[in-house]
């Protein structure tokens, strides 16, 4: 079973892998920096109140910050 | 001899930099390219018999501009006509991110320009747990690929070598997906001498760097007729590469556990937490401050003396007259007072240039953007806020790297609200006067007053980007991502070429506005259109004929300032003014305040026939010039000048009005437009008038 769920709700140590994008106009810098479907990320940090989500792409083992607004067109596979 | 032009290129955080520094040793100079204010780091370098002009490109993660200052290294690489186009690009990776600098590596080959590949800090393989096969990896680059260690300079000799590599040319470009084939075969024909990968990158941009006006619409129908979009291009491109490498990459890399990395999420753990982090940052943020006042004042003295000995003894060796006057009081003391700032400014830029070489600044981004967003701006405007309160020059340059333009232009424009060195004298020579010196709950009233006054500078500029975030209308969707890097101990060299560079950068931008200007004051002050400017001692004799000889000498230097130009220029505005309970006196001190706001305590000294010499750190002129302001009567009102109401007024005016040339000159230069900077210029004064309007009003 699939617990298909948008990278923001994901909670902090969550391992998840990246189903896909919703938002077509997503600028490609996420995607250069890693965010590709298929990817593994963990949950690294979340800043309070709803502030910007750290996540650790596992494969480069790179820390990248995203927006909440941007994580939530994100789809994850939560493993 | 022959002369290369070598580019180093490479992700943003893989020592690129050092690198450079350490191959030019230093023999660099930075500029701007040509049109746009991006900072040029060039270098000459002669090995191998030859000549290298080597230049550093900004940080970039692919070919595709996000920033301005990605920008640069398309218009660099598009076009063989451009002076800066590379003989050589020296692709600079590091192992932990790999796969992400081959990705550039491959965009480069396929654009057609030779390239070499180098792994910089190569001495953490071990502890990143990296293990690299360089055969393989150099029979799937098709290039040579060296190892360098640029902190400790290992492998720089080597590269250096390898500039004269004749690099072997480069087969299999990624093939690009068919579904567009139909949109690149007609975007071909616009350019039919590029290569397929050349045509495509041009494809994929909105507005592509370096075409012509014609090229762009072009390339705009073609997207419109195969209904594409640049991002999807983009996208896709991105996806196809990153998965093709993965496919090789374990031939060449083995992955184990990685220690950095562990340290990293151990001090990630306090610094981002969700309490203390926060407590950590402000803790840091008051002891910076705490710094810049506290150890500049030796060296502000240190200064200060220097130039006025300087002055005095040019001013003795010089024969009397107005050339005298100008070197000593219009060119030596502007210089003075330019350079007067820069303790302040070098130790500030040595605490940000630590904080970005160590990776905490992009944890600070993190922390405060959640902060910022409500008001328009974007995390990494903390970095131009900052440095706003030392001196909002360098900070309004700092903006450069936001990527959303309109995010970038509200930072810029809201910056020099915040409290700037120069605003300091004049809040301590108005709150001297206006606020007693009593205690206040234990706290005292004039420190808690100076306090509110930095205070309301943040307010001035959240409060400004929250109007100017309504009115500006974006252009680009907001969006925020960015790298945490690993900490590591900061490079020295680094530190010191980047505070040397910003330093030295402001003493030139700034210097040579305020020294242009300080010397057209002087002409103002020390020039009178009649009679009553050239003969006072006559004049000052008809209107007091009870005054002694010595009671006129003591009037003329007051006199002279009254009917100079500057004194009629005063008297002019003062209708404007009064309503603020200013009279033309502190209206030739705010005239020459629009120069630089340094320049009132000087201004108004000389008005109140004291000398321009006054220093306010020494105690005894701080009280000679205080007394002499505290009597001081408001002729229109009759009532003392610097009442509270006035000073009040004062205070607000000097927190928000616009009142630096300097930085409306770079403001000018960074958005490129006359239009923001009048808007920006307008806006702040215009606040300020009002807000010192109804204060005194209410007040009085």
């Amino acid at each position: 079973m699939q617990n298909k769920i948008s990278l923001n709700k994901l909670k902090r140590g969550d391992i998840a892998t990246i189903i896909s994008f919703e938002d077509s106009n997503l600028p490609a810098k996420f995607f250069e920096l890693g965010f590709m479907p298929g990817a593994k990320i963990e949950i690294k940090h979340k800043a309070p109140l709803n502030g910007p989500i750290c996540v650790n792409i596992i494969q480069n083992n790179t820390l990248i910050a995203l927006r909440v607004t941007e994580a939530c067109t994100i789809l994850t596979d939560k493993i | 001899m022959k002369k290369k032009t070598i580019s180093l290129l490479g992700n943003p955080n893989v020592g690129k930099t050092s690198l450079f520094n350490r191959i030019t040793k230093l023999n660099q100079k930075v500029g701007n390219y040509p049109g746009i204010t991006v900072e040029k780091r060039e270098g000459k370098i002669t090995a191998n018999g030859n000549e290298y002009h080597i230049i550093d490109l900004p940080g970039t993660y692919t070919l595709f501009p996000n920033s301005l200052d990605e920008e640069v290294v398309l218009r660099t690489f598009i076009n063989k006509e451009n002076s800066d186009y590379p003989d050589l690009v020296v692709v600079v990776s590091e192992p932990n991110t790999l796969n992400r600098g081959i990705v550039i590596y491959q965009q480069v080959r396929e654009s057609g320009l030779p390239a070499i590949f180098v792994v910089n800090m190569e001495d953490e393989l071990e502890d990143k747990g990296i293990k690299i096969d360089y055969p393989k990896l150099e029979k799937y680059l098709q290039t040579k690929v060296l190892t360098t260690d640029a902190r400790n300079g290992k492998g720089i000799d080597t590269l250096i070598e390898n500039f004269e590599l004749q690099v072997p040319p480069y087969f299999g470009a990624l093939e690009l997906p068919s579904e567009f084939s139909p949109a690149l075969e007609e975007a071909k024909k616009i350019f039919p001498l590029e290569t397929e990968y050349k045509t495509w990158l041009h494809l994929a941009q909105e507005e592509a760097v370096g075409l012509s006006d014609d090229s762009i619409a072009q390339l705009k129908a073609i997207r419109t007729k195969y209904n594409i979009t640049t991002q999807q291009l983009q996208k896709e491109e991105a996806i196809l590469r990153h998965k093709n490498i993965n496919k090789e990459f374990e031939n060449f890399v083995q992955k184990s556990e990685n220690k950095k990395l562990s340290n990293t999420e151990k001090i990630d753990n306090i610094l981002l937490h969700p309490v203390f982090g926060y407590i950590i940052f402000f803790g840091i943020l008051f002891f910076i401050f705490q710094a810049v006042y506290a150890w500049s004042g030796p060296l502000m003295d240190g200064v200060d003396n220097t130039f006025s000995s300087l002055g005095e003894y040019v001013a003795t060796i010089l024969p009397e007259g107005p050339l005298n006057s100008l070197i000593v009081n219009g060119i030596i003391a502007g210089i003075g007072g330019i350079i007067i700032f820069l303790p302040q400014i070098i130790i500030l830029f040595l605490f940000i240039s630590l904080m970005e070489e160590t990776g905490y600044m992009s944890r600070v981004v993190f922390l405060m953007d959640r902060w910022l967003k409500p008001f328009g701006l974007n995390g990494k405007s903390v970095i131009p806020l900052m440095s706003g309160a030392a001196c909002a020059i360098p900070a309004v340059m700092s903006a450069r790297n936001i990527e959303n333009p309109k995010e970038r232009l509200l930072t810029m424009l809201v910056t020099p609200f915040m409290t700037c060195a120069a605003r300091l004298p004049i809040y301590i020579v108005i709150i001297g006067l206006v606020i007693p010196d009593e205690k206040f709950l234990g706290f005292n009233l004039q420190g808690i007053t100076l306090f509110g006054m930095y205070i309301l500078g943040v307010i001035g500029a959240l409060f400004s980007a929250l109007i100017l975030n309504k009115i500006i209308k974006s252009v680009r969707k907001s969006f925020l991502i960015f790298e945490l890097p690993i900490y590591k101990a900061p490079d020295w060299k680094n530190v010191l070429n980047t505070v040397w560079e910003k330093s030295s950068g402001f003493l030139i931008d700034a210097g040579k506005i305020i020294l242009a200007i300080s010397i057209i004051l002087w002409v103002l002050g020390n020039f009178g259109p009649n009679d009553k400017f050239s003969n006072p001692e006559k004049y000052i004799a008809l209107e007091n004929p009870h005054y002694t000889e010595e009671q006129i000498e003591d009037d003329i230097i007051a006199f002279k300032t009254e009917y100079s130009y500057l004194g009629y220029l005063g008297r002019g505005i003062e209708p404007a003014i009064k309503p603020l309970g200013y009279d033309w006196k502190i209206g030739i001190g705010l005239l020459a305040s629009f120069v630089a706001r340094e320049v009132f305590v000087g201004t108004v000294a000389v008005v109140y026939s004291l000398g321009d010499e006054i220093d306010i750190e020494d105690e005894g002129q701080k009280q000679t010039l205080l007394d002499r302001m505290r009597s001081e009567i408001n002729r229109n009102t009759g009532m003392q000048t610097y009442n509270f109401a006035t000073g009040v007024s004062l205070l607000l005016f000097y927190a928000f009005a616009m009142q630096c040339m300097a930085t409306i000159g770079v403001v000018r230069k960074e958005t490129g437009s006359w239009s923001w900077t009048l808007i920006q210029t307008g806006f702040m004064t215009g606040l300020a008038y009002f807000t010192a309007l109804i204060a005194y009003q209410l007040l009085k």
